[in-house]
């Protein structure tokens, strides 16, 4: 077994070493896992609280003039076609990535995930299965805690682990038919994007549906600057997964984007994407052709 | 081999990752994709459209006839969003888009439509196809149903149509205010948007060259902030034959000697 890495909680290692096991399995899992021939150790948890609050400029982050973007990062800019008309006009807008709110996320995943991940080297495990991940407010003061679990599970017969062990949001017959595919699972893969969206005259517009008195009113049109938004935040999460993945491929891929509204057309939006990375080990056996079945019970 | 035996072979076999290789990416389950490669198709990348549109303020609450405005909205952002899924998918390599997730939302002053999905592509590359990429909500599954069956999707069609319920005259309202009595107003504002739905979503299909639309998925009801505006959208996969006729899929019947108390327990795959 490796050595306990030393910020393991002195409760865990003591949980370890009483000698039953515990696991989030269903008793269906759990027997799914016995019949591929792994050992489930325990379960294994990792936790990190992460301050979650004043990382978005309110409207009075608006400047005068557009925010030249995080260095490498996403920007992109909108000029008002109807020129200078008073100092409420939005005479420009913008669309930035956020890289300081997706480093803070990723510290908080990456954080809780090596601790559970630490927690399964201590118990000697080839890998995790049925990982389950969440995000709650912990109080009232803008503190979210990233918190994972998963059971940790041994490979019957095969020598001891010597590298990280894998990890797979899988369980049960899913994971079987994983690996009677061809698959061996790597590692559970998640990155988040976001996105400001600063609204200029025509996205405010034709988000409220004024067509506004500078515009043609009652114009209807697409809201391009929230499309693009939209659109990049979507890529950017995609394209930081594909980086993590070093030519594997993604299965049981979650991509969810939620928006906040700061005020008119002034957004914030975030995209995760979330999968399981696997790695061919063999190539997929023939297989016939399905045949249709109607089931009599 | 057992599946023991797979399992050592899967850690004892396992590579480095392939590092010059695209990776595949997709929202498909394994068993979505072991059903693709039954018939010689495979996935390829996660792709996504959206559009959003706006409809100008004041159209739901005074008037009379189609909100042709909504309609319109509904309309537009719905073939931008197609069009952009698509896109993606032909720059992927895909041929098309199947196990499309299609979310929409109607508010006030816009339409919002997004769309995620897994762009796909036959394995053999001499099977690959000299024609437009498609679009389907189509499952992994109903696509190989459907194909075994000699039929191929071609694209999504919908319609859209929303209808001003006119306002009742006032000596009407109180003359029905005891009674029972159909509200012949909202009878026809609904015949009226269902019609028109239904005939955009075919005339998609007939552009299409379709010969009929299968999995049609329809919802219907009152605006919730539009208290006499109401709503028909209905939206399917168009179809047509790939081969000469249809092929009889004639289905095995089997009875399941599973235990109906012990069943599979989905919550923990979350």
């Amino acid at each position: 077994m490796p050595d306990a890495p030393s910020d393991l909680p002195e409760a865990a290692q003591r949980r370890f070493d009483q000698g039953a096991f515990s696991s989030a399995l269903s008793v269906s899992d759990f027997g799914a896992c016995l019949e591929m021939g792994l050992d489930p150790l325990g379960l294994v948890q990792g936790f990190c609280a992460m301050r979650w609050g004043a990382f978005t400029m309110s409207g009075m982050g608006r400047g005068l003039n557009p925010y030249n973007g995080a260095q490498g990062g996403y920007v992109q800019n909108y000029q008002c076609p109807h020129g200078m008309i008073s100092a409420e006009h939005r005479a420009w807008g913008q669309n930035y990535q956020q890289p300081w709110i997706e480093d803070a996320w990723r510290t908080g995943f990456n954080s809780a995930y090596s601790r559970m991940m630490e927690e399964a080297q201590a118990l000697g495990a080839h890998g995790v299965v049925g990982v389950i991940d969440s995000e709650n407010p912990l109080s009232d003061t803008g503190v979210v805690e990233f918190h994972l679990r998963g059971t940790a599970v041994k490979v019957l017969g095969a020598p001891a682990p010597t590298e990280t062990p894998w990890s797979t949001f899988l369980a049960g017959q899913r994971l079987a038919k994983t690996f009677e595919a061809g698959y061996a699972p790597v590692s559970i893969v998640t990155a988040v994007a976001s996105v400001r969206v600063w609204a200029y005259c025509m996205t405010e517009y034709l988000m409220e549906g004024t067509g506004g008195m500078w515009a043609n009113a009652g114009s209807a049109g697409e809201i391009v600057q929230v499309v693009d938004a939209q659109s990049k935040v979507r890529d950017l999460a995609r394209s930081r997964v594909r980086s993590a993945l070093q030519g594997d491929p993604l299965h049981g891929a979650h991509l969810e984007l939620s928006t906040r509204e700061f005020s008119k057309g002034d957004l914030e939006v975030q995209s995760r994407l979330s999968g399981n990375r696997v790695r061919r080990f063999k190539d997929f056996d023939p297989l016939a052709t399905p045949r249709p079945t109607v089931r009599l019970s | 081999m057992s599946l023991r035996d797979e399992v050592r072979r899967a850690f004892d076999t396992v590579s480095t990752a392939v590092t010059d290789a695209k990776s595949m990416t997709s929202d498909l389950s394994i068993d979505e994709e072991l059903n693709l490669h039954s018939i010689g198709w495979e996935p390829v990348e996660l792709v996504s459209g959206v559009s959003l549109y706006s409809i100008p303020y004041g159209y739901w609450n005074w008037g009379q006839g189609e909100i042709e405005a909504a309609s319109h909205a509904h309309a537009k952002a719905f073939s931008n969003a197609t069009a952009r899924i698509l896109r993606e998918a032909a720059n992927a390599g895909g041929h098309g888009v199947v196990g499309m997730h299609i979310e929409r939302a109607i508010h006030p002053t816009h339409v919002e439509i997004s769309l995620v999905g897994t762009a796909v592509r036959p394995v053999d590359t001499t099977q690959r196809l000299e024609r437009s990429v498609f679009a389907s909500d189509l499952s992994a599954r109903d696509f190989t149903m459907l194909m075994i069956a000699g039929w191929e999707p071609l694209g999504l069609a919908s319609g859209a149509s929303f209808v001003f319920a006119p306002r009742r005259t006032m000596s009407a309202a109180l003359q029905q205010q005891s009674q029972n009595v159909e509200l012949t107003n909202f009878t026809e504002a609904m015949y009226s948007s269902r019609e028109a739905a239904m005939e955009r979503m075919q005339d998609v299909a007939l552009e299409m060259q379709g010969t009929g639309v299968v999995d049609v998925k329809v919802q219907e009801g009152p605006m919730h902030f539009a208290s006499h505006a109401v709503g028909f959208v209905a939206l399917g996969t168009v179809v047509r034959l790939a081969k000469p006729s249809h092929q009889l899929i004639h289905p095995t019947t089997v009875v399941s000697l599973n235990d109906a108390s012990v069943e599979f327990d989905a919550q923990t795959l979350s």
